[in-house]
Order: structure tokens, then C-alpha cells, then sequence
């Protein structure tokens, strides 16, 4: 369209106030949820060697890196522009987002990837928002906080000690079970497998970056031994589905 | 010389540094960032929403529609952030793992930072000084999200025929088989540990596996949802039973 009509131009006002208040609240948010742990590290008086922060970055950025740039891209043609800035500063965007805003696009029959799709997306994401932040607050923040003050120390100590193994035990049966992929579980299983339990013990040096060279090396691998039969029709059946959200 | 406080790099009294005042404040100032975002977003939807049609009516629907949908995921989250309180503090799970990232990045990002420093999350290797770093470094992590997302939004706003040309299946092969890799690493290193980690491990991957079996035979929504809380208490109870029991002493 070439003219602008006043239904354009109200939502050209959207585009640009979402744009303008999206980008700024989450840069204020970006900032603050950095500035706690800054306190501790530069004015809380314990001792903290700044290298150790740059060498765990580094390491977190080797495994998670590809992650940072792909879930952006990923979800922009679901969420839109105005709902990127709120997806990414509410997180837990897969399991209680994307489901809340789908539900509310069917409940007024808004088609996602059209202007009401969008609209609707917004509401319904904000109605998750104040849920999910009353929930933490009064649940985690208060009620939490008192339970963790109450329950045994045996138990907190078991808690502590063994919290990792046992969210990682659930968390890699969930992602065999929602990504589908046999060939790429297959092939993590056995290089992470190898990085463990051969790589690792072999060379002790490279333990700090296990994870990050059983990621790089898995995704190389998986990459290069994809099924390329089932690849030229996700192509086309992926451009058709972009083209249409474009619209 | 050293004030006394209630910091101590040696300590490994880690909620005493985790729960300080500043850490609060910053973790409520994160909630007040949203609500005003959600405010200001609400209100430019009241003005749009005339020109599609839509009526005042259709976005009550929608904000209702979506939170109580957001009740029962909410809830699941709430769940696993309170098991994980112990280890990072209100205040940090509040933010990482309630708000901006998940439960399994953020653990896997602390879990890695602390790998770096040659301790380990909740061990009596886990001080102060490691949380703090930690904390730092799986923040930085999520920033980059943040940024990530405030670099990208307004170029695919554009429409750059690049970004979104970019083969679809690198968009679906490399990030799945990252993601793979990086939990399996992280779970695998958990097991030489001792045995009782290997129970918990174990423990709760089958509990997960049998809640999604089980959701996808019987349709069960709720249950995928709350699979990730029921399958990490379990283990831990399973655990705590073995550790009690003195199943693997010396």
C-alpha cells in the first residue's frame, strides 16, 4: 500500500512506540539484572579475580553462543517486533509464552502473523507477564525464602549438593523428547560421551572448556551428517511458511 | 585489612552473600521494569487496535485468555525455583531463573562458570567468591540474549532478505545439536561425582521420560508442564533417601 490511511498510521504509532519503550525497557532491564551481581563482585568487599569472569564467559559463551543469535531469529516471525522485547526480559518463552499467546490469538480468532495476531499476542503476553510475576514473587520470593529458612540442614545440604545432576537428568530427556532429532542425540551421546570420559581425564587442561568443545564439535558433526533427503523439502515448506508471515 | 561483614570470599555460607539487601532491590527492580513495559505496551494496543477491528472486548479476552493460561506454567516454574534456592539465593533465581533466562540454561551457565574455577555448584568447593563469579558470568550470558534480541528485532523489522534467507536447516540442525551436547556434557561430568549422583541423575531422567510417556498417551497437558518439578523432586527425594541410607559410604 502507498497511501497512508488513518488505520496505517495508528499502527505505524504502535510499531513506533513499541519499538521506542520495548528497546528502552529492556535495555533499563538488561542493565539492573546486571548490576546485582556487579555489586557483588566490584563493591561487596570479597575477594573476586576479574580474569575468572572473562575465562567463565568465555566458557559459557563457547556452549551457548550459537543459542544467543538463533532463538532471536527464531522466534521473530511467531512473536513480532513489539513482543520480541517482552519474550526476551519475561523468558521462559517455550513453555508458558508462546502456548499463552496462541491460546488468546485462537480465543478472538486472530491468525498469528497478521496485525490482530499481533495485537492479541501483546495482551495475552502481558496477562502471562503479571501471572507468572505475582507467582514468583508471592511463591518464591516470600514463601520460598521461609521455607528454605525452615526445612533441616541435612536436607538443604542434599539439595545443594545434588540439585545439578538431578535438573540435568530431566532436562536431557527433555530435549531428546522435544527436539526429535535421533541423528543429532546420537551423535551429542557419544562425542560428549568421549569429552567426559576419555578427552578430559586424558588432557586435564581442557576440563574448564569440556562443554564448550562437546558443543562446537557436536554441532560441526550434526551439521555435516544431517539427513539431507528430508532437507530440500523443509527448505521450500520453510520459505512458503516465512513468506506467508511476511504478509 | 577486612570489615566484617556478611561477605566472606572463603565462606561457602553462600546464601548469606546471596540474600543481601542490593541483590533484592536489583531483582525488584527487574519486576518494576516489566510491569512498566507491560503497562506502556497495553496502552499502545488500546490505541491500535481500532484500526484492525478490534474490539475492547476481543483485548480483555486476550490479556484474560493469557494469564490464566500462564497460571499452570507459572507454577511449574515456581516449583523448580524454589529447589534451586538453596544454591544461587532468592534474589538471583527470582531474575535468572523465574524471569529473563530458564532453569536449564541458567544451571548450565553457572555450572560451567563454577567448572572454570574448579569448584562445583552446591560442593564445599562452592564459596562466596564462586558465586559471585558465577552469578556474574551466567548474567553476562543472559544479556546477550537481551542484546542479541535488541541487534536483531529492528533488522528483521526491516526485513533484511539475509537474516531471514538463512538456511532453514542450519536455523534447526546446529542450535538442536548445541543444545544436546551441552546437557549431555554437563550431565555426564555429574556422574563420576559419586554414586549418589548417579542416583539422582538416573532418577530423575526416568521420572521425566515416564511423566512424558504418559502426558502424550493419556493427553495430559498438565502433566508435561509440571514433568520438569516432579521429575527434579523425586530425584532429590530418591537421593536424600540413598544419602540417609548410606547406600554408597565408604
Amino acid at each position: 500500500m502507498t497511501t497512508v490511511t488513518g488505520h496505517d498510521a495508528a499502527l505505524q504509532t504502535f510499531d513506533r512506540t513499541t519499538a521506542r519503550w520495548g528497546r528502552l525497557t529492556m535495555i533499563v532491564g538488561l542493565l539492573i539484572s546486571l548490576a546485582g551481581p556487579a555489586y557483588l563482585v566490584f563493591f561487596s568487599g570479597l575477594e573476586v579475580d576479574q580474569t575468572k569472569i572473562l575465562t567463565a564467559f568465555l566458557a559459557i559463551a563457547g556452549t551457548f553462543a550459537v543459542i544467543w543469535i538463533v532463538e532471536p531469529l527464531t522466534y521473530y516471525p511467531i512473536l513480532g517486533q513489539a513482543s520480541m522485547y517482552q519474550a526476551f526480559m519475561i523468558g521462559n518463552i517455550s513453555n508458558k509464552l508462546l502456548p499463552s499467546a496462541l491460546i488468546a490469538q485462537s480465543a478472538v480468532n486472530a491468525k498469528p502473523g497478521t496485525r490482530r495476531g499481533e495485537l492479541a499476542a501483546v495482551m495475552a503476553i502481558s496477562g502471562a507477564a503479571m501471572v507468572h510475576l505475582f507467582s514468583l514473587l508471592i511463591f518464591v520470593g516470600f514463601m520460598g525464602t521461609w521455607l528454605v529458612s525452615v526445612i533441616p540442614e541435612d536436607v538443604t545440604k542434599v539439595v545443594q549438593t545434588y540439585i545439578l545432576a538431578s535438573v540435568l537428568g530431566a532436562v536431557v530427556v527433555q530435549a531428546i523428547v522435544s527436539l526429535k532429532q535421533l541423528r543429532a542425540t546420537i551423535i551429542a551421546i557419544v562425542v560428549s560421551a568421549s569429552v567426559v570420559f576419555l578427552l578430559v581425564p586424558a588432557i586435564p587442561s581442557l576440563a574448564f572448556f569440556s562443554t564448550a568443545i562437546a558443543v562446537i564439535a557436536t554441532a560441526v558433526l550434526a551439521w555435516f551428517l544431517r539427513d539431507r533427503s528430508a532437507r530440500l523439502l523443509d527448505d521450500s515448506e520453510d520459505a512458503q511458511l516465512a513468506d506467508t508471515r511476511n504478509r | 585489612m577486612h570489615i566484617p561483614t556478611a561477605f566472606d570470599s572463603g565462606s561457602t555460607d553462600i546464601l548469606a552473600a546471596a540474600n543481601t539487601p542490593i541483590l533484592w532491590i536489583c531483582a525488584l527492580g527487574v519486576f518494576a521494569v516489566i510491569i512498566v513495559q507491560t503497562l506502556i505496551y497495553v496502552r499502545a494496543v488500546r490505541q491500535a487496535a481500532p484500526a484492525v477491528g478490534m474490539t475492547s472486548d476481543e483485548l480483555k479476552t486476550s490479556f484474560r485468555t493469557g494469564a490464566v493460561s500462564a497460571i499452570g506454567p507459572s507454577l511449574a516454574v515456581v516449583l523448580v525455583a524454589v529447589a534451586l534456592l538453596t544454591v544461587f539465593g532468592t534474589p538471583a533465581v527470582l531474575v535468572r531463573i523465574g524471569l529473563i533466562g530458564s532453569v536449564s540454561y541458567e544451571t548450565a551457565a553457572a555450572s560451567i562458570a563454577a567448572g572454570t574455577m574448579e569448584a562445583e555448584l552446591g560442593g564445599p568447593t562452592y564459596t562466596q567468591s564462586v558465586f559471585a563469579v558465577a552469578f556474574m558470568a551466567m548474567s553476562l550470558g543472559g544479556a546477550m540474549w537481551m542484546l542479541a534480541t535488541l541487534i536483531f528485532t529492528p533488522i528483521l523489522k526491516r526485513g533484511d532478505a539475509k537474516l531471514r534467507r538463512v538456511n532453514p536447516a542450519v536455523m534447526i540442525v546446529v542450535p538442536g545439536a548445541a543444545m544436546l551436547a551441552a546437557f549431555f556434557a554437563l550431565g555426564f561430568a555429574e556422574l563420576p561425582k559419586s554414586g549418589y549422583h548417579v542416583v539422582a541423575f538416573f532418577s530423575s531422567a526416568a521420572v521425566m521420560g515416564a511423566c512424558l510417556f504418559l502426558a502424550k498417551q493419556l493427553n495430559l497437558k498438565w502433566l508435561r508442564e509440571w514433568a520438569l518439578g516432579i521429575a527434579i523432586l523425586t530425584a532429590l527425594v530418591l537421593t536424600y533417601v540413598a544419602v540417609s541410607s548410606g547406600l554408597f559410604a565408604a
